[in-house]
Order: C-alpha cells, then sequence, then structure tokens
C-alpha cells in the first residue's frame, strides 16, 4: 500500500499540510504561497489543516513580552498623526514667511525624490497626480500634478491591505509625505480621500476616496 | 462558559473592533495574545532578539489584516498562531543555510515532549492526540517537531538519520493517515 502513488486530490492534500506544517523549502513554500492566492480549492485545504493542527497550539508556551515594543510597533502603524499635523503648521507658517519675501514659488519647484516609483496615484490624464516612492525604508508620496485640497480641507492617503481596512498614512498637503513604513507587497492598495483639515476625525476614510492606485 | 472558550470569544471580539481601527483594542490584544505569539515566535525563531522583531511584524500584519479575519472559520487564536507560525517559518526558510535551525529546536524538544503530550491530552485536543497515536511513534513525533518547531524536510531528514526524500514519502503518507481519522 505504502508504494501506491498518490492521487492527484491526495497530491494537493498532502501539499497543504506539508505548507502549514512548514516543512517545504523556500522554493515550494513561495510555489504553494502563490497557488493560495489564485486556487480557492487549495486554500480551502489548506484552511481545513490549519483547523487539525490548532489544538497542537496549546504546547505553545507563554513567554512574557518586553514592555517597550508595543510602542515601537504602534509608531510604525500609526505614523504621528500629531507629529505630522505639528510639522504641517510649521510649514505653513515657513510657506507664510516665505510668501511675504516672495519666494514661495521655491517651494513649489519639483524636488528629486529618492527611491523608486512604486504606484501613480492618479495616472491617464487625471488633474491631480501623487506619485509614490519607497527606498526601503521610507515611503514617499509627492504632489506631481494639480492642486492641494481647499482651503479647512486636506488630502489624507491610505494604504489597503486585501480584504483589510484602510490605514492612515498621513496627511499629504503641499510639500511631500516622507513615513518610514515597510514596503507594501503587490496586491495591496494606496488611496487618497478627501477629508477636513486636520484629517479624519474617526481614524477611517470620511470624505470621497478620490485617488487608488493597486501595487 | 469555561475560562479558555471566554478568552477565544475575546479574541474574536478584539480582532472585530481592530479590523475597525480601534487602538484600544489593539493595545488590548497585544496585552492578551502578545505572550502567546511569542512563545511560538521564540519556539520556532529560537532567539529572543529575533523573535522580538518578527513579533512588531506580526502585530503590523494583525493591524493590517484583521479585516480578513473570518470567525465562523475558526477561532481568533488560531488565526492569530497561524500567522505568527507562518511569518516565522518564512523567516526560517529565508535564512542562509538551511541546517541552521535543527540545533536550536533540538534544544527545546528534547525537555519538552512529555509536558507537551499531557497538555495536548486536554480538553478538545484529545482527538488529534487520539489520532497521532494510530501513527508510528517515530511518525507522529515528525510530524509534530514540524509543527511545533518549525523543522525543515531537510533538518527532519538529519535528525532521523533517513534520505530527505524517504522522509517526505514517509511523513506525506503519515500526514494522510491523520487526516482520514480526523475526519472519520
Amino acid at each position: 500500500m505504502t508504494d501506491t502513488p498518490l492521487t492527484p486530490l491526495e497530491e494537493d492534500d498532502a501539499l497543504a499540510a506539508e505548507y502549514v506544517l512548514g516543512v517545504l523549502a523556500l522554493p515550494e513554500r513561495l510555489a504553494a504561497e502563490a497557488r493560495l492566492k489564485t486556487d480557492v480549492d487549495f486554500a480551502a485545504r489548506v484552511s481545513v489543516w490549519v483547523a487539525h493542527f490548532a489544538p497542537l497550539n496549546e504546547a505553545y508556551a507563554s513567554v512574557p513580552v518586553p514592555p517597550d515594543l508595543l510602542p515601537k510597533i504602534e509608531s510604525r502603524l500609526f505614523p504621528k498623526a500629531s507629529a505630522l499635523r505639528g510639522g504641517w503648521r510649521l510649514w505653513l507658517a515657513g510657506a507664510v514667511t516665505a510668501a511675504v519675501v516672495g519666494v514661495g514659488v521655491f517651494m513649489l519647484m519639483p524636488q528629486t525624490a529618492p527611491g523608486a516609483v512604486i504606484a501613480n496615484l492618479g495616472d491617464g490624464g487625471s488633474a491631480l497626480v501623487y506619485e509614490a516612492r519607497h527606498d526601503g525604508s521610507h515611503l514617499m508620496v509627492t504632489r506631481v500634478a494639480g492642486a492641494p485640497a481647499p482651503e479647512g480641507q486636506t488630502h489624507e492617503l491610505w494604504v489597503i491591505a486585501p480584504g483589510a481596512a484602510p490605514v492612515s498614512l498621513g496627511l499629504l498637503g503641499t510639500d511631500p509625505l516622507d513615513v518610514e513604513y515597510p514596503r507594501p507587497p503587490a496586491g495591496w492598495v494606496l488611496a487618497v480621500s478627501v477629508e477636513p483639515a486636520g484629517g479624519s476625525p474617526t481614524g477611517a476614510p470620511t470624505g470621497p476616496v478620490i485617488l487608488t492606485a493597486e501595487l | 462558559m469555561n475560562a479558555t472558550a471566554q478568552i477565544r470569544t475575546e479574541t474574536c471580539l478584539l480582532l472585530e473592533r481592530i479590523s475597525r481601527q480601534d487602538r484600544t483594542a489593539f493595545r488590548d490584544l497585544y496585552h492578551s495574545a502578545g505572550p502567546k505569539l511569542m512563545g511560538v515566535l521564540l519556539r520556532i525563531l529560537g532567539t529572543r532578539s529575533e523573535a522580538e522583531d518578527a513579533l512588531q511584524e506580526v502585530f503590523t500584519r494583525v493591524w493590517l489584516r484583521a479585516g480578513r479575519f473570518d470567525p465562523s472559520r475558526g477561532a481568533g487564536m488560531t488565526w492569530l498562531v497561524a500567522l505568527s507560525r507562518n511569518h516565522a517559518i518564512d523567516r526560517l526558510r529565508a535564512r542562509k543555510p538551511e541546517q541552521t535551525d535543527d540545533g536550536v529546536a533540538e534544544l527545546i524538544v528534547d525537555t519538552a515532549p512529555r509536558a507537551e503530550t499531557r497538555l495536548i491530552a486536554q480538553g478538545e485536543a484529545r482527538r488529534v492526540t487520539e489520532c497521532f497515536d494510530t501513527l508510528e511513534p517515530a511518525r507522529a513525533e515528525a510530524v509534530r517537531g514540524a509543527y511545533l518547531d518549525g523543522l525543515s524536510y531537510e533538518s527532519l531528514a538529519a535528525r532521523h538519520s533517513i534520505p530527505l526524500n524517504t522522509m517526505r514519502t514517509w511523513l506525506r503518507r503519515s500526514l494522510l493517515k491523520l487526516k482520514e481519522c480526523l475526519e472519520q
């Protein structure tokens, strides 16, 4: 019996189990991960195995977590709305001063941003275009066409993982937005919404979403 | 409702709130589930510093993906542990010399199996234990070691002193046998 080759269904099932166990070498593991995204039947098999093995999770002991980790995670996820807003006010003050002495126009000169372009929000002849770049640790979003949001409003940038709720990455003013953020993988979406000045009061987009780009 | 079931329900509720961008819920989940997930990551990755790095990444993903959690398909904690195991194993497999994970796992496994068996024998896990018992002991141990310690086929083959292909055939047969038992 041990010599009988597996049927194709058994092969799929064994592969799903191997993926959940984690025994596969990297190339096979990556192939299984790619298949998960497109093959509903395979994904269902994987879910079944996750449930089958779940009782083993009781064998994992709990280990105290270091107290300084949560603030690190939070500062990574919630790129300091307060700091951004503070910076915005500071910039406004600077812009006013610059306008007074008649050099305000320099603020609008295109800047050479570092990093590779990962998305263009508002391609294809739209009046407003933001360009997103990533340099390995920072996401930089620059307005390359169109006007900033009218007074009393602001543009807000969101990142959306597949099936997840949007997460704010900060406010888009006249100067480029620069946040420390891991490079979003393919399939994620960047979006821009119009919000009241100071940004969304709820933490989720409240105004119209005017631009989106899938990575 | 017993204590375990209650914790599970709480985890589901927290994940639901996190999917609606609730930062207080995120913090609560970090405190309630963090230690367990840290245990998973530490056991698979072997060092505190790497486990801490991984925990940051795991909680980042929890925040971004909480909306994908579907309570009808399993407990919140199961989803969290699966996410943590996946991330830890991705890290292990991406390491350059493939065999570096073995020494670490060995260290922990050798002291643990008895306590583990006792733990697993509790509650709803009894069924899995019974099905593991239908496998030859060495094979059951290989499946369990692969799951809990994130061992690769290479490490398993080395540990059981058999060729890699034999190990794979062996393990695949055991998995299908296990499934047959679990789904009876």
